[in-house]
């Protein structure tokens, strides 16, 4: 079942080509289950599906490039012309700038850190043979349940100790490396990098640590690129335990958008406008990074 | 799903584990009050507010006036937020402003933690502010946990369009005079308008009315001694009955529930004539009823005065500058400053000069015809007697009537007296 | 980083036969190192995750314990040791049994379509389509619009009176649904804000795992004669197994623990009047935040954690057994 490449070189660089090799060979396919071109009806679904994901960021855009007198009376279906002017009373309202660079910062950290520790202990938990490996998994998958809601309080005293609360560390370090992304490098290396692969380095004397960098990573490739994504938008977009541990005149996004709403009297127009601002770096990171992750996705076929 | 972008829980080492618990019960017990010099030290104060103090332009003036203190502005957005932010920071004992706001229902919870807040009797400010907002604020050994901000003082707010087409009178003067009395006085003429116009309700919500009735006894759920009287209390059960004879019999109320989307919408669809309306309400209903014409406010409230709402400016012991912070906040609340901060956001003062503001009594409001706004809300706080009690199980137990009025009101899945025995049900769970 | 610098130093080779001592005792060393690198690499990857557990997991989790053993104000702190006194209390409570049904009924009405839905579209995605990328990113963008708008959306759409759902049905002369009131009613409503949100992140999940499967396999099935949907069954569903584990584990966490969709279905956020949507991780907040009874609350916390623990195991088991018996290859 297997036709992994013989390789042929001694460790390191050499390893990892082969590897790439292999992977290389492997998708000169058709990327589908099939060459066919699918036909309407698929496209039908998949537009239908489309539609009811955009919608809600469309309708925050309707509303916030109106004023609240118009939205008062119904939704308009058409764009209005306030979209700038909304924008600008958010630039006003909240410190918008210093937010989206403490944004960018927490997410980027996290994501980066995320995919690197959790790619490590993947490889581990699914390649590498260690007393009380299962054990540790079910352990790491129990934590998840471990109900968010009550950490609130020990967590804020640890960070007060700490000395971090308020600081972005206080954001950063609780997820510079999640159960879920572990778990989900885990199952992800457990398929797509085959044992032999690993074995062959191994025989031509690669360290552990070469076999991961040259052979783990490269096969956890598309993986760990969803997941530096999937962590990147959640790091963004996440409000509870920054907007708890955080000060307002030092937030992430969604903490400062959060006082867009500080009247008795709240203008959505002004808020949504918000939630579109702070959206479009994500759209943006879609744009640019889309195409690399799809084609990741695609690389990734390394199987067995 | 929500959780994958969870808040990896919580906690340090093992060894915090010792040092945490310790965090967590004490609180400073200095409640000598606040003592130190001022001025000399350059200090940065932290102020925690929410929604709106007006406070922006007032933090500037200070910090000109008084060239060591830098002040930072930490607000949150609603008061809900600021609650559970205040608590979080209570119960691990650390990270509180060195001027916290703090909304007036809080109040008896915290005073039973008033070990945690530095004691502001002074008698530089002797008399600044309304009795009952004072009162409200002291323990019952004298330590007094907060200088009063802004208050609620309510009146009633009504449709005169409406009015008018219903044949009742429509002009502020000869309703106030219509609604002077008890509530089933107001009651009656719901039931006089209600009988003469197509379809729109009296007033919006049994839970809202409830809510101006309830804030006129003195101990509705609870004895000064703690003890809960809630479902024991006559006056508590008639005024629920009364207010849901109300709402569902006669049908005098829109079936809403306060602050939902619906409750928004309604404003735009003629869905009830009158609303009781504190201070602060007059800029909701008029953003929720832009583009709509007829509403006016009456210089009545139903029952005597009621106050819904307004603020305190606190300051934890466990902050480093509490002379300083104790000045500061003794400046903000002065009638002076208050008075600017209802010019800035039209928050209402609780100060007894501040009442007598040409400035407020001037006031005039265009949405609501041009009603004098100032001197009604002025001469409605200056009718408030009864200082209600609100013992530190107040929130959990008003939810719960809240809730059993929303599943006979709204919901409609409950009559009066199944819904009784839920509250019941749910009071003696506490 | 320490870990790298460790094994930089390993000979390149260790295949070549020793001519010299010098040669020998090197080998010796080497796998010496080697050795250890095998016995010790393993746990030094897994270490950070553990590490930063005990100083943001374990802590909490046993802190909670020790909460829930006491009587406890939130604000007040530690009161006397009551033993199980309070896991007695809310076990007898009928408030807890409602959240943990609705718990439940949120849960299943979220996961089993989410998970179906999420693998329809991603076989979909998995099509030799056109412009790829635009519809891959376009299933994804519910996942990154700002919580505080998906929240004000849907509480205009699912609004009793002036919501636009409503509006629909009583315009085609049907009966409003009662949002609001009606348990099941206000389950869904909830529910599909949950699968809005995660359909399509799960569907990328699943199309990653698909991308793996190699594609000789399909061909093998092709030339056996098996139809699209039959390859579906017999060989993605199976080959996709670990996958599947994954997102119906973490599904199940996630889902039991739900709590913002259903804090913001209503302004109270203490869901509904009657308790109609008060799921299990939104009493604990109760019970903490609004009674301020943290004993209580940690309680209810930890019966929490059980009831995931329990369930995501018998999880694995179930799904193990049904993505298996396509038979692996």
């Amino acid at each position: 079942m297997s036709s992994i490449p013989m390789i042929e070189q001694t460790a390191g660089k050499g390893a990892a080509r082969a590897a790439q090799r292999g992977l290389g060979s492997r998708r000169r396919g058709a990327p589908g289950g099939t060459m066919r071109r699918p036909g309407f009806l698929t496209y039908g679904f998949l537009a239908a599906v489309i539609l009811g994901s955009v919608f809600p960021l469309w309708w925050s855009f309707l509303v916030g490039s109106h004023d609240s007198s118009v939205i008062s009376k119904g939704v308009p279906l058409v764009p209005g012309g306030n979209f700038l002017a909304n924008a600008a009373s958010v630039l006003d309202t909240i410190p918008f700038w210093k937010a989206l660079g403490n944004s960018i910062l927490v997410s980027t950290v996290t994501a980066v850190s995320v995919v690197l520790f959790s790619t490590l202990a993947g490889f581990a938990f699914a390649k590498l043979r260690f007393r009380g490996s299962k054990g540790l998994l079910v352990f790491v998958i129990a934590t998840m349940a471990v109900p968010t809601q009550l950490g609130v309080v020990p967590l804020f005293i640890v960070m007060a100790k700490l000395g971090w609360t308020g600081s972005l560390w206080a954001v950063i370090v609780p997820g510079v490396v999640t159960a879920f992304g572990v778990f989900w490098m885990t199952q992800y290396l457990r398929d797509a990098l085959p044992d032999e692969l690993i074995e062959a380095v191994r025989i031509d004397g690669a360290s552990m640590i070469q076999a991961f960098w040259y052979v783990g990573l490269p096969a956890a490739r598309p993986a760990a690129a969803m997941l530096a994504l999937f962590t990147f938008v959640a790091t963004w977009t996440n409000f509870f335990w920054p907007f708890i541990v955080l000060d307002p005149s030092n937030p992430t996004l969604p903490v400062a958008l959060q006082l867009l709403q500080a009247a008795h009297f709240v203008d959505y127009s002004i808020v949504l406008a918000g939630a579109v601002l702070s959206t479009i770096p994500l759209l943006l990171l879609f744009a640019v990074a889309g195409r690399q992750l799809v084609s990741g996705i695609m690389q990734g076929a390394v199987k067995g | 799903m929500h959780s994958r972008a969870r808040i990896t829980a919580l906690s340090a080492a093992a060894a915090c584990l010792a040092l945490a618990l310790t965090a967590c019960g004490s609180g400073g017990s200095d409640n000598a009050g606040v003592e130190g010099e001022t001025g000399t030290e350059d200090v940065t104060l932290s102020v925690g507010t929410f929604n709106e103090f007006g406070y922006e332009e007032l933090f500037t003036e200070y910090e000109e006036l008084n060239p060591n203190v830098t002040i930072e502005h930490k607000k949150a957005a609603t008061s809900n937020e600021a609650r559970d932010n205040l608590t979080t920071r209570l119960a691990a004992g650390s990270g509180l402003s060195d001027i916290e706001g703090i909304e007036m229902d809080w109040l008896p919870e915290l005073l039973e933690y008033s070990d945690q807040f530095a004691d502001l009797k002074d008698p530089a400010v002797e008399g600044r502010w309304l009795d009952w907002k004072e009162a409200a604020a002291t323990t019952e050994d004298g330590q007094l946990i907060g200088y009063g901000t802004d208050a609620g003082p309510e009146a009633v707010c009504y449709r005169a369009d409406l009015f008018e087409k219903a044949g009742l009178p429509s002009d502020r003067e000869s309703v106030a005079k219509m609604l002077e009395g008890d509530w089933q006085n107001y009651f009656d003429a719901g039931k006089k308008f209600v009988a003469a116009s197509d379809g729109t309700a009296w007033f919006d919500s049994a839970g809202a009315t409830y809510q101006g009735m309830i804030n006129q006894v003195e101990n509705a759920y609870e004895d000064k001694d703690g003890t809960v009287i809630a479902t024991d209390n006559a006056d508590v059960k008639d005024i629920y009955e009364q207010v849901l004879q109300a709402s569902v019999d006669d049908g005098l109320s829109a079936h809403l529930t306060q602050w939902e989307d619906d409750w928004t919408a309604s404003f735009q669809s003629d869905a009830f004539a009158t609303k009781l309306c504190p201070g602060w309400m007059l800029g909701i209903i008029e953003g929720n009823a832009k583009g709509i014409d007829g509403w006016d406010i009456a210089d009545v409230f139903p029952g005597g005065g009621g106050n819904w709402g307004g603020s305190y400016l606190t300051i934890p012991t466990q902050g480093a500058h509490q002379a300083e912070a104790k000045k500061l906040a003794e400046w903000l609340t002065a009638p002076e400053q208050q008075i600017k901060a209802f010019e800035s956001k039209g928050t209402f003062p609780s100060q007894v000069e501040g009442l007598e503001s040409d400035t407020l009594l001037g006031q005039t409001n265009a949405f609501f015809n041009d009603a004098p706004t100032g001197e009604i809300l002025a001469n409605r706080a200056n009718a408030i007697e009864v200082r209600p009690f609100k013992g530190p199980k107040y929130f959990p137990i008003n939810d719960a009537m809240q809730q059993a009025l929303t599943r006979v009101d709204v919901d409609k899945t409950d009559d009066p007296a199944s819904s009784w025995e839920k509250f019941v049900t749910a009071v003696g769970a506490l | 980083m320490a870990v790298t610098d460790r094994v930089q130093t390993p000979p390149p080779n260790t295949n070549q036969p020793a001519s010299r001592d010098k040669s020998v005792k090197r080998l010796a060393f080497s796998q010496k190192v080697s050795k250890w690198d095998v016995k010790l690499s393993p746990y030094l990857y897994i270490s950070p995750f553990f590490v930063l557990f005990a100083i943001t997991g374990l802590f909490p989790l046993l802190y909670t314990a020790w909460v829930s053993l006491h009587t406890w104000n939130l604000i007040g702190g530690q009161g006397k040791f009551t033993g199980l006194e309070n896991y007695e209390f809310v076990l007898a409570q009928p408030f807890f049994w409602n959240a943990v049904g609705n718990t439940f009924s949120i849960f299943l009405l979220s996961s089993v379509p989410q998970v179906v839905l999420a693998i329809a579209i991603a076989a979909v995605l998995d099509a030799n389509l056109r412009a790829k990328t635009f519809w891959r990113m376009g299933v994804l963008v519910p996942f990154v619009v700002a919580p505080v708008a998906v929240g004000l959306i849907f509480n205009n759409l699912f609004a009793d009176q002036a919501g636009l759902f409503n509006e629909v049905l009583t315009g085609m002369g049907l009966d409003p649904v009662r949002w609001h009131s009606d348990s099941l009613a206000s389950h869904t409503a909830i529910a599909t804000m949950v699968n809005f949100r995660w359909t399509g992140y799960n569907a990328l999940i699943f199309l990653a795992a698909m991308q793996a499967i190699p594609r000789d396999v399909y061909e093998a099935a092709t030339i056996d004669g098996a139809g699209r949907l039959r390859q579906f069954v017999s060989v993605t569903v199976p080959m996709l197994r670990p996958t599947i584990i994954f997102v119906v584990i973490t599904a199940t966490i996630g889902g039991l623990q739900i709590f913002d969709e259903a804090r913001v279905f209503d302004q109270a956020g203490l869901g509904g009047a009657d308790r109609q949507w008060q799921t299990l991780t939104m009493y604990i907040w109760e019970l903490g935040w609004g009674q301020r009874n943290f004993g209580r609350a940690s309680a209810v916390a930890w019966l929490l954690f059980l009831i995931i623990v329990l369930i995501a195991m018998a999880n694995f088991l179930i799904t193990r057994r049904i993505a298996s018996q396509g038979g692996r290859r």
